[in-house]
């Protein structure tokens, strides 16, 4: 493939540099960055081009060092522009459609800093509309620097997305039909992507205006979208209509299913079916009145994840936040607590930190039940965050909300998404353990004297710890429970099979009345519901073990059985911060 | 650090001891349904608009020591063949406050419905009492309870607000003795 020739072709079609090397396919990020210098060495030796000579790389140079002397970028580029078109106009045959005469009258409406004159050329290329042309960036660098200027991320790395003019597909696929026209073995592969071909060129020299590393969107996690708009767009995509009139009207028959008449997606249909006698008969790459311009940015950074367990020692607090109609039933929760501290240590506002923190845990338990021991495992999912919380940061956060003496959190770390994986299956599948204090409601047949207070023998003690209703060495009771009322209202009616794999009891001396008992059950099975029976919807009941009528009065968690957090990879090290701008 | 269960609650605090009925419900009553006297039922509410249907202790189901069966076949419809489906409860029976749920047959031939007394959708019958009917008699306000029905938000609180709760229902059953 003789790449001179694509080169020539492409500049004579109207395209900017960037676009010419997208087109004969180069995939060196370099070769973008400086794109204007590189494709020198696709120019004829003898051709008396003058955008090739020395001369002219140097307007370039000082356009690219004195960006911030915006009169004389744009007398220079305006210039270089100028002579270019002149040496196409006299050059090619084919009329060039890249340039535009614009009055000055409007030039001057946007562009105060440009001196008078009668007429000016506008060289906007037919392809990317501008886009990968560097005249068009100071203003998307300022937007995105007001933004995290605002937003303060201390990352140092970045990634960059653009969303590009859909127009720009439409002149792709025009470019792309003229050339295979051009050079019958053309093959249209090879296009670069223009979202590459900008992230190689404006991004790297993003990079430099924030003083942040560009980064694949794989490695980084903050993400900066800049939103790139065509004034034209709506009335040159007219031009599908008349290429595949079947699909949009098909589209237009469908309007709650397409909101939208032109998406991306919609676009690259009707193209598929497009011939360069159609678009051209359509004038597809007619000459842009105006370059595409930056209409906004956005700026993300992917959310963090840290991991922890907490102690509950309240019997009067729900995990989450209790609201029944609009109205706190009680006045805090574990997740509240919790992130109160961090809230601090972001410095968000109290809305912000609603949406903003996410709790996660591995299943919760009921407000007046305690979780003791090494506490319930539990994860926060920080969207947007602006930066990691610093080991000593953690720490302080685990003081506080444990000086509240509700809640325990002995230490938080860092996680990656994935481990959050675990957190969720334990919660299916992790057994737990628990202590309860039960009381025993009525005389079993074994008590001599049915006149004479309710005891607890050590007869009924023995009688807990040797029930079983399995023949299995890992399952103590096999227990059928019905979806407890309490819940009923908002889960399916099922009969689940749920296990207690140990079951120990033992007496208290000084309350006659009652037993404690130990047990390790497996996920998800209610143990209130065990120790009452609920109206004969959980069996056996532990009555069927006392063989007379008992009670729950008080119910702690002791371990849940799950090895979190997981355990810590060495971090990967932290990249230098970029040198500063000069 | 230790935390003694023992230490975590109020042994003193007579609340800790209610039934789980009383822990969770309120109970309602309606007397004299359809006009037969002593024909008197129970609907426990539970916070979250579960309804329980049970007999009054007042029921004069209670005076008679006879054997009895129950039966869930009403005219056409098979309380127990109901089954719902998924969080919304699908496919449950209607109930009206006439519907009968339940007959009890005595051994000698005669028999007498007991009615579900509101609107709603029937969830569960409790299936203890068809392999053992004695429940009801024993235990009518725990595990003798007849079925769990579901109501609206809207209908459960009118019910509930209309209906003679317990100081309000003992006073009338002394009356009436």
């Amino acid at each position: 493939m003789d790449q001179k020739a694509i080169y020539k072709f492409c500049k004579s079609l109207g395209c900017c540099e960037a676009c010419c090397l997208r087109y004969i396919g180069i995939k060196h990020p370099n070769a973008y960055e400086n794109s204007k210098n590189y494709v020198t060495k696709f120019r004829e030796e003898n051709d008396l081009e003058p955008i090739s000579t020395d001369k002219n790389m140097t307007i370039d140079v000082s356009a690219h060092t004195s960006e911030k002397n915006g009169a004389s970028i744009s007398s220079n580029v305006r210039n270089s522009d100028e002579i270019c078109d002149k040496s196409i106009d006299t050059k090619e045959s084919i009329t060039n459609k890249g340039s535009t005469e614009v009055d000055t009258a409007v030039l001057d409406s946007n562009d105060s800093v440009s001196p008078p004159h009668k007429k000016r050329k506008l060289n906007v290329c037919v392809s990317c509309l501008g886009v990968l042309q560097e005249d068009n960036w100071q203003e998307c660098y300022q937007m995105v620097k007001e933004i995290l200027d605002k937003k303060g991320y201390e990352c140092n790395t970045f990634a960059c997305a653009l969303s590009a003019p859909i127009a720009t597909l439409l002149r792709e696929k025009a470019v792309t039909l003229h050339l295979v026209d051009e050079f019958p073995q053309y093959d249209a592969k090879v296009l670069t992507p223009l979202k590459e071909a900008w992230k190689w060129s404006f991004g790297v020299k993003l990079g430099a205006y924030i003083n942040k590393i560009l980064d694949s969107g794989a490695i980084s996690p903050l993400l900066i979208t800049v939103n790139i708009d065509y004034v034209d767009e709506l009335q040159e995509l007219e031009i599908l209509k008349t290429v595949s009139p079947q699909l949009f009207a098909e589209r237009s028959k469908q309007k709650r299913r397409f909101v939208t008449e032109f998406t991306r997606r919609s676009v690259e249909q009707a193209l598929e079916l497009a011939t360069l006698w159609s678009l051209s008969a359509a004038d597809a790459l007619r000459a842009p009145h105006s370059r595409a311009a930056c209409v906004g940015a956005a700026c993300a950074h992917a959310p963090i994840f840290l991991a922890g367990r907490y102690i509950k020692l309240s019997r009067n607090l729900p995990q989450s936040p209790w609201i029944l109609e609009g109205r706190r039933v009680l006045p805090s929760s574990v997740q509240e607590i919790i992130f109160g501290p961090l809230t601090k240590c972001y410095k968000f506002d109290p809305e912000d930190a609603d949406r903003r923190f996410k709790f996660i845990a591995a299943g919760r338990e009921d407000v007046d039940v305690r979780c003791l021991g090494d506490g319930r495992p539990f994860a926060i999912e920080i969207s947007d965050p602006t930066r990691q919380l610093t080991a000593e940061e953690m720490k302080e956060v685990c003081e506080e909300i444990s000086n509240g003496g509700e809640v325990i959190v002995k230490e938080m770390s860092p996680i990656s998404k994935e481990d959050l994986v675990q957190l969720k299956k334990g919660e299916e599948t992790k057994s737990k353990t628990y202590e309860a204090l039960c009381i025993k409601l009525s005389h079993s047949k074994f008590d001599e004297d049915h006149n004479a207070p309710i005891r607890v023998t050590q007869e009924d003690i023995d009688r807990i710890n040797s029930y079983t209703n399995t023949t299995s060495k890992e399952v103590k009771i096999a227990l059928q429970q019905k979806t407890p009322i309490r819940v009923l209202h908002r889960r399916p009616l099922l009969t689940r099979s749920r296990d207690i794999l140990e079951l120990t009891a033992t007496l208290i001396p000084e309350h006659p009345q009652l037993f404690a008992l130990r047990l390790r059950t497996s996920a998800g099975t209610y143990v209130k519901e065990w120790a009452h029976g609920e109206l004969g919807r959980s069996a056996p009941a532990l009555a069927a073990a006392l063989r007379a009528r008992a009670d729950l009065l008080a119910l702690d968690v002791r371990a849940v059985h799950l090895a979190w957090p997981p355990a810590r990879r060495a971090p990967p090290a932290p990249r230098a911060p970029p040198p500063t701008t000069s | 650090m230790e935390y003694n269960i023992l230490d975590s609650i109020d042994l003193n605090d007579k609340s800790i001891y209610k039934s789980f009925t009383d822990r969770y419900f309120s109970k309602r009553y309606i007397l004299n349904v359809d006009g037969i006297e002593n024909n008197d039922i129970m609907l426990m509410f539970h916070s979250n608009r579960i309804t329980l249907l049970c007999l009054a202790p007042s029921h004069f189901f209670f005076k008679n020591p006879d054997k009895y069966n129950l039966n869930f076949t009403i005219g056409k419809v098979d309380r127990l063949s109901n089954l719902v489906k998924g969080k919304g409860k699908k496919g449950g029976q209607m109930l009206t406050p006439k519907s009968t749920i339940c007959k009890v047959e005595w051994n000698d031939g005669t028999s007498f419905d007991i009615p579900c007394g509101m609107k709603g959708t029937l969830i569960e019958i409790n299936e203890n009492l068809v392999n053992n009917p004695e429940i009801l008699r024993e235990q009518p306000d725990s595990d003798g309870f007849i079925a769990i029905m579901l109501s609206s938000i809207a209908n459960s609180e009118a019910t509930k607000n209309e209906l003679l709760n317990h100081e309000e229902y003992l006073k009338r059953v002394n009356c009436s003795i």
